[in-house]
């Protein structure tokens, strides 16, 4: 045995291969919506990624708030990498993503390898951009009515786009699993 | 040929990504005092509501992007999500009111939101990616910084890993060209040629990194230690 090998992380810790992996999960979440210029004008297309990379961290690894973590990460290398379209508020949107996504492992732990529950919680995920878009807006002064259309509208889109991200998960989770990469 | 843009690969300069770029005069807690003046900036741009306040805020955020960046700073792409994110609300106000009466409401908001991304924007633009590490060292738990810089440092060089995949599933015949991904049933060839082999790079990767840091005692102690004193 490697003495120098951390010993593995487990539901409640974290370890730093598992964190590193998280992180690149994050950092690849952030790149990929940078390099796909994707000329669809449909709200909420980011979420394919979003979704995809935080069901894939916590798939991946067994610590608990893994999308949590990997939505921080994100949500500050957004801020940091100038790609955050709102600012600070970046990292909430990542976030609240993370925590539907967590929440639904800690009820279901074997959603990932599911195509339904996968679907189901990426959508939950997009639904997320409703909230979201709705605060942002309501700060700002936006009339109700406006917002909760513009809000709608962005949602939509999101929830498609999650659903999408969230069946791809299922079947890189299952490879990886066919390859013995992760137990 | 259009079809062909819409799923091209837009060339990211990864110079700007990396974390080795000479480093501007001035310290973390300089960065630091940026990182809070862009917040607040953003967070006054929300409450915000009678136009001389705009116009003040405006003023405010044009001299900091002129500050901040010697002139250099292009504002060509916010200005096109600006006029792009104003032509929605501003359909969307006209839906709502029926007349043009609401028109300015929405311009309004519309130029809120712009302020309120305007400043971390320029922060960015401005800042070295080490500089922003190092102040990142100070305000999050040093593991998790630790993480994000590493991460955000290896980032070029998995991408560059990325690439040789695409480009030897591509040899192979796999259909993931540009022009095959117009299909969308191709796109699980992309998975299961690209993605997951992507992934498994990226685990190795995390492995090797994890046991290079462990073998230079990385944990050993709470407090983050830095060569040369940072």
């Amino acid at each position: 045995m490697n003495p120098v090998a951390e010993p593995a992380g487990g539901l409640f810790r974290l370890s730093l291969k598992d964190a590193l992996f998280i992180g690149f999960c994050a950092v690849f979440a952030v790149l990929a919506r940078m390099m796909l210029r994707l000329h669809l004008h449909i709200s909420g297309h980011a979420m394919l990624v979003t979704a995809f990379f935080l069901l894939l961290a916590r798939g991946s690894v067994r610590y608990r708030f893994a999308a949590s973590f990997a939505g921080l990460l994100a949500g500050s290398a957004s801020i940091f990498l100038g790609f955050a379209k709102s600012g600070p508020f970046m990292l909430v949107k990542y976030l609240a993503v993370a925590l539907v996504i967590d929440l639904a492992g800690l009820l279901m732990p074997n959603l990932f390898r599911n195509y339904f529950w996968c679907a189901l919680v990426g959508g939950l995920a997009g639904g997320t951009k409703f909230f979201t878009a709705y605060s942002v807006n309501y700060m700002v002064g936006m009339d109700p009515t406006v917002n909760f259309q513009a809000s709608l509208f962005e949602a939509a889109g999101a929830i498609l786009f999650g659903v999408l991200g969230g069946l791809l998960v299922p079947v890189v989770l299952r490879r990886l699993h066919a390859y013995g990469v992760i137990s | 040929m259009y079809l062909g843009k819409l799923f091209s690969m837009r060339k990211v300069s990864l110079a700007a990504v990396s974390l080795d770029a000479p480093a501007p005069a001035g310290d973390a807690k300089w960065v630091g005092l940026r990182m809070l003046l862009a917040l607040t900036l953003s967070c006054l741009a929300f409450i915000s509501h009678s136009v001389p306040f705009l116009l003040v805020l405006t003023v405010v955020n044009l001299a900091l992007l002129w500050y901040l960046g010697n002139g250099q700073i292009s504002l060509r792409r916010e200005l096109k999500a600006f006029v792009w994110q104003t032509l929605v609300i501003l359909v969307l106000y006209l839906i709502r009111f029926q007349d043009l009466s609401g028109l300015w409401g929405g311009f309004k908001i519309s130029w809120q939101l712009f302020l309120a991304l305007l400043p971390s924007m320029v922060f960015v633009r401005s800042t070295s990616q080490t500089r922003i590490v190092q102040a990142l060292n100070r305000i999050m738990p040093c593991r998790m910084a630790f993480v994000l810089s590493t991460c955000l440092k290896f980032a070029p060089q998995l991408l560059v890993e990325v690439r040789s995949i695409y480009e030897g599933q591509v040899l192979r015949g796999a259909r993931i060209l540009p022009r095959d991904l117009v299909k969308p049933w191709h796109w699980l060839d992309l998975l299961h040629c690209v993605v997951v082999p992507a992934v498994v790079q990226c685990m190795a990767l995390a492995g090797n990194i994890a046991l290079a840091a462990r073998a230079r005692d990385f944990g050993s102690q709470p407090k983050r230690t830095c060569w040369p004193g940072l």
